[in-house]
């Protein structure tokens, strides 16, 4: 519930954080790089299955990506090939079949996305059957991107805030992520209607503080998705941006392993990391200008 | 298995015939009462011991200074003692009842008085007495405890005591055998206190100052408290001097401090007026990110008192205390205690003393993001209203009673649009109310002359109130396991209950009954033991690997359970000859009933529905405590040393499932296995005070990643099972040295320096490992969090 709170809080959490290490920085900085010997588990399968649906377009072509879970420190990823990867519409009884590109890659050039309609995934990787079902959520248009220096952490920077209209009388759930510039990662939010019901919803934008040093300047481009996501997939990502989010937190909640929607039909306990999603998404690109004030 | 208090019931009764017999066949017996201050300021003092040369009969001051003690008509040599202080001696005769009131002067004044001081009588009280698990602190002693940047912290000293630990640097509150923070009944001048520390953990709420004497319960709680199953942590402020104007005061490299005393109404009364403030936009100043901020805490204590005649005292004290974190335009935050307490001393008769108080506490905490356009609210506030008698019976029987009721009035949260723009709607969650009521009665008996038992019994009450309205659940589950997800979800809401104001939402009452027996082997040594059992009704919702300011309490009710505590313990106390060293251990076991315990993701802040959140666990911690002390001659000091354990597991319960970490037992997270303490003061002149500190920790469970997996592009973190893992030991030596200037004696400005090194081989303790990855290489790494490096202050302090 209530991202809103949720979301200030951590913000106050984090800014206590900050504050304790600022104030203990007087004397002696005390973040630093470790190494640290951590246990290693048995790898598990992972699924990344995003089907996303842009507005405006056909939407018939998506990929899903299989591996395998790795050692923490390690830097190289582990693709799954040979499996078995279809997802089915419920609602129509359509079958859609992936090609295995050898990869870790699963993809497919025909598939029909229809808002709302409740959809199937079946992957079958080393005799064990893994399923998950989603419904095709719905996402309404960006009604327009406002840019400014004020507010946000730093005064000065320039920020953007999108806006659009959560539809009244009924609960939905948002996933917006903003990708500046050459950055390696999205900055990503998402949001709940709870305390907004049928309003004007915003979100704002700004650089992340672990990369200070690239300042936002007049003529920077920020790809922003904005998608419709169902309650499952946000407590999800809840978990996952809230966990990401917590570096060098002494009052970081304890962390917990992050569970997806997907269940082993044979083996329960072998369950499989990752989420099955069906979206639709707006994308926009936004560049900077310069500007009075 | 019998339920603890049926298999208490039978000692107690017989007890109780004991005690009956007692009181009818006395012989022909007088009384000596009294009370005991300090020479200098006129100070009541607590726990010194008076007794009869010669006798088991002897008692110890109680927290007003009062004393009483029955002896057969004779003739005795009453001994008053107090350490730190001149023994004195009176040749009495008793044929009558008598009042005799005495006052102590300090023995520290030349070092050769400190090494004779002898404290016969309070070892030999201390080797008879019952009471277990208790530790006593003088503000002096904490005052010459090193401490970081200067700040006198009275949480961090009785943290080098066995048994007590912490999250180390940058958490709040403190741990006491495996205990939660939530456990520890804090009391100032006998009001709760919901939060100890300001900045996060980093000092403590109480300015040293305004402070007589702290008592930490670490077990063998009295039957007069109740409330909380870990600890009671009893700090009792200065009366303030009612002899002469007093000014105390230090400057330090974080705060001032001043504090004035005074007589007042033709020495009828005095006051203590105590204030403590950090230097305004110091951290600001040498902070250019923080811009135009504020950071900052204050602290007010009061204290007043007036003797209307000899057998009334009235007493007035207060507490204010605030943090303030204004960072520019992002955060503007501020939190604190308030407490008031207006207590009537009245000596009913030689033999019985009481005491009424009515207490008011609160603690709030308020958030303005000018940002988000909104302003955040949370408090929690008490009216208490306590009556306590003591009666001195017989000269080998001590009765306690009382009663005690308190009201609760909680906010959970409160969010208030902070303009007409914005797009934030106001919320109130559910004001929570609640009733808690305890009556008690405790005996403290000399059985013989070798046993001594204390015996109460406390019965509470907790009366949650409407008015509220509390959700139902589909088949009455708030919390529902996801077989095929395996995990635990919010369970569906089906209508509500709605609850009238002052209706009973939900009762319970629980019998706690405490034991304690205490068995001399020798002049020297003897062994304890005791039984004591609590019920805790309020309970701080945190699941944040630190304790913050912003965790909310909330009550028992429809859905929480209260939590109950049996604790075991078993003791053995022996003096050194000449009583310069004591040494006792003591071992424990303790189980807590309905500990809660958080889903994995509970979201617990402005959350109405906290039942969807939590499951319903259980606590276990054992250990063994050894402490060494010297508490006498040039050096002083004591090592202790703890090794224990402490753990909790939930099932799923009615919300189905394995529960938490399969239902295993796993480490809470203030589990450490070892902790070691040596703290140690040596006086080598008048002129200088040298004092260290040498701490040795194990490191805090934590949870860290067992591997990783590859989603939209980011690593993200599979963690291991919940604190299967530790952080790496906490270490830190800590010197202080204090230096006093030559003065003329008939000069009243004293001054001294206090100079002193925290963390002085600068060990980057981790307050926390943060596993991620690394925003601009994409490398996964670990980033350590340490809060104070080797950090040099000085203080310098004066009286006039």
């Amino acid at each position: 519930m209530n991202s809103r709170i949720k979301k200030i809080i951590n913000k106050l959490r984090s800014k206590a954080a900050v504050t304790i290490i600022l104030l203990s920085s007087v004397v002696f900085s005390c973040t630093d790089v470790v190494d640290v010997a951590v246990p290693t588990e048995a790898s598990r399968l992972v699924i990344e299955a995003s089907l996303d649906w842009e507005k405006g377009t056909s939407g018939n072509d998506q990929t899903i990506k299989l591996s395998l879970t790795t050692p923490f420190f390690d830097t190289a990823l582990d693709p799954v090939v040979g499996a078995s990867v279809s997802v089915e519409n419920v609602t129509s009884g359509e079958v859609y079949v992936f090609e295995d590109q050898q990869d870790g890659r699963y993809t497919i050039s025909d598939f029909e996305p229809i808002i709302n309609n409740v959809y199937n995934l079946e992957i079958i990787y080393n005799d064990e059957t893994y399923i998950a079902q989603e419904t095709l959520i719905p996402v309404p248009e960006i009604n327009r991107i406002e840019q400014s220096r004020i507010g946000g952490s730093d005064e000065e920077e320039l920020d953007l805030t999108i806006y659009f209209d959560d539809p009244e009388n009924e609960t939905n759930f948002y996933y917006a992520t903003f990708l500046e510039g050459d950055d390696l990662f999205p900055l990503r939010v998402v949001v709940s209607d709870e305390f907004t019901n049928g309003n004007e919803v915003s979100i704002f934008y700004e650089e992340n503080e672990a990369d200070a040093e690239d300042e936002i300047l007049p003529g920077d481009m920020v790809d922003i998705n904005l998608y419709g996501i169902s309650e499952l997939y946000y407590d999800f990502l809840h978990i996952l941006i809230e966990q990401s989010d917590n570096v060098g937190d002494p009052f970081a909640t304890i962390p917990t392993r992050l569970r997806g929607n997907f269940i082993n039909l044979q083996n329960p306990d072998n369950y499989a990391f990752g989420f099955f999603r069906v979206t639709e998404v707006v994308n926009q690109v936004y560049t900077f200008v310069e500007q009075e004030n | 298995m019998k339920h603890p208090t049926q298999l208490f019931r039978k000692p107690f009764l017989s007890l109780l015939f004991i005690l009956i017999n007692t009181l009818l066949f006395a012989q022909e017996k007088y009384t000596i009462r009294g009370s005991i201050s300090d020479v200098i300021n006129g100070e009541t003092v607590l726990g010194a011991s008076v007794y009869l040369k010669g006798t088991t009969i002897g008692t110890t001051t109680n927290e007003y200074g009062f004393y009483s003690i029955t002896a057969p008509k004779g003739t005795y040599t009453l001994i008053v003692s107090y350490l730190g202080y001149k023994e004195i001696k009176k040749e009495i005769s008793l044929t009558e009842d008598i009042k005799l009131n005495f006052e102590l002067e300090e023995a520290s004044n030349t070092l050769e008085e400190v090494i004779i001081t002898a404290d016969e009588g309070i070892e030999k009280l201390n080797v008879r007495k019952p009471q277990m698990g208790v530790v006593a602190l003088k503000a002096e002693t904490i005052e010459l405890a090193p401490a970081v940047l200067g700040e006198v912290d009275l949480i961090k000293t009785i943290q080098l005591l066995p048994g007590v630990s912490n999250n180390g640097e940058g958490s709040a509150g403190f741990n006491v055998r495996g205990g939660a923070v939530d456990q520890n009944l804090v009391l100032l001048d006998e009001a709760i206190i919901y939060n100890t520390s300001h900045f996060f953990g980093l000092f403590s709420v109480f300015n040293n100052d305004a402070i007589k004497n702290v008592k930490l319960y670490k077990g063998d709680i009295p039957a007069r408290f109740g409330g909380r199953t870990s600890s009671v942590l009893d700090v009792r402020q200065k009366e303030g001097n009612n002899k002469d104007l007093e000014l105390n005061g230090g400057i330090g490299l974080i705060s001032s401090r001043l504090a004035v005393e005074s007589p007042m109404f033709n020495k009828k009364g005095s006051f203590l007026l105590a204030g403590r403030t950090t230097y305004a936009q110091l951290f600001s100043g040498l902070l250019d990110d923080l811009g135009n901020s504020n950071i900052s805490f204050y602290d007010l204590n009061l204290k007043t008192n007036y003797e209307i005649n000899e057998n009334n005292k009235v007493y007035l004290s207060g507490y204010f205390g605030r943090d303030v974190f204004n960072i520019s335009g992002l955060l503007d935050s501020n939190y604190g205690n308030a407490s008031a307490n207006l207590r009537w001393n009245h000596i009913f008769n030689d033999k019985l003393f009481s005491n009424l108080s009515l207490i008011y506490s609160k603690y709030d905490y308020q958030i303005i993001l000018d940002f988000d356009q909104l302003d955040w609210i949370s408090d929690i506030e008490n009216f208490n209203v306590k009556y306590d008698l003591n009666y001195y019976a017989t000269d080998k029987l001590k009765i306690d009673f009382g009663l005690n009721g308190i009201s609760y009035n909680l906010n959970p949260g409160e969010i208030v649009p902070s303009t007409p723009s914005s797009s934030v709607n106001p919320l109130i969650l559910d004001q929570k109310n609640a009733f808690e009521a305890g009556a008690y009665v405790s005996a403290e008996h000399t059985i013989t002359d070798k046993l001594t038992a204390r015996y109460g019994l406390r019965y509470s009450t907790f009366n949650r109130l409407g008015q509220q309205t509390i959700t139902n659940y589909a088949n009455n589950q708030p919390v529902v396991y996801n077989q095929e997800l395996g995990i635990y979800q919010s369970g569906t809401a089906v209508g509500s209950t709605p609850y009238s104001r002052g209706q009973t939402m939900r009762k319970f009452g629980n019998l706690e009954p405490r034991l304690g027996l205490s068995y001399k082997l020798t002049d020297k040594s003897s062994v304890k033991g005791s039984y004591t059992r609590t019920a805790q009704y309020l309970h701080l919702l945190s699941n944040t690997i630190s304790v913050t300011p912003l965790d909310v309490w909330t009550p028992s009710g429809p859905f929480i359970e209260p939590q109950l505590s049996n604790q075991y313990a078993l003791g053995y106390y022996r003096n050194s000859n000449d009583n310069k060293y004591s040494f006792e251990v003591e071992a424990y076991y303790k189980t807590t009933d309905n500990r809660i315990d958080y889903i994995d993701g509970a979201n617990l802040l402005g959350n109405n529905t906290i039942e969807t959140e939590i499951l319903n666990g259980e606590a276990r911690a054992y250990g063994l405590e050894f402490l060494l002390r010297k508490n006498k001659g040039r050096f002083t000091g004591w090592l202790a040393y703890t090794l224990a354990k402490s753990e909790q597991r939930s099932f799923g319960g009615n919300a189905g499932g394995p529960g938490i970490n399969n239902g295993n037992w796993y480490n809470t997270p203030y589990d450490r296995t070892h902790d070691i303490s040596l703290s140690g003061v040596y006086k080598l002149s008048d002129k200088w005070t040298f004092s260290s500190n040498l701490v040795y920790q194990t490191g805090r469970p934590v949870t860290y990643p067992s591997g990783q997996f590859e989603y939209e592009g980011s690593s993200i973190v599979i963690y291991d099972e919940r604190n299967a893992n530790r952080l790496p030991a906490y270490h830190r030596l800590d010197i202080a040295a204090t230096y006093k200037p030559n003065r003329r004696p008939d000069k009243r400005w004293k001054g001294e320096w206090v100079f002193s090194i925290y963390n002085l081989y600068n060990r980057m303790n981790a307050a926390s490992i943060t596993f991620n990855q690394n925003y601009n290489t994409g490398v996964n790494e670990a980033l350590r969090t340490s809060i104070f490096g080797i950090i040099p202050s000085i203080t310098y302090n004066f009286k006039f």
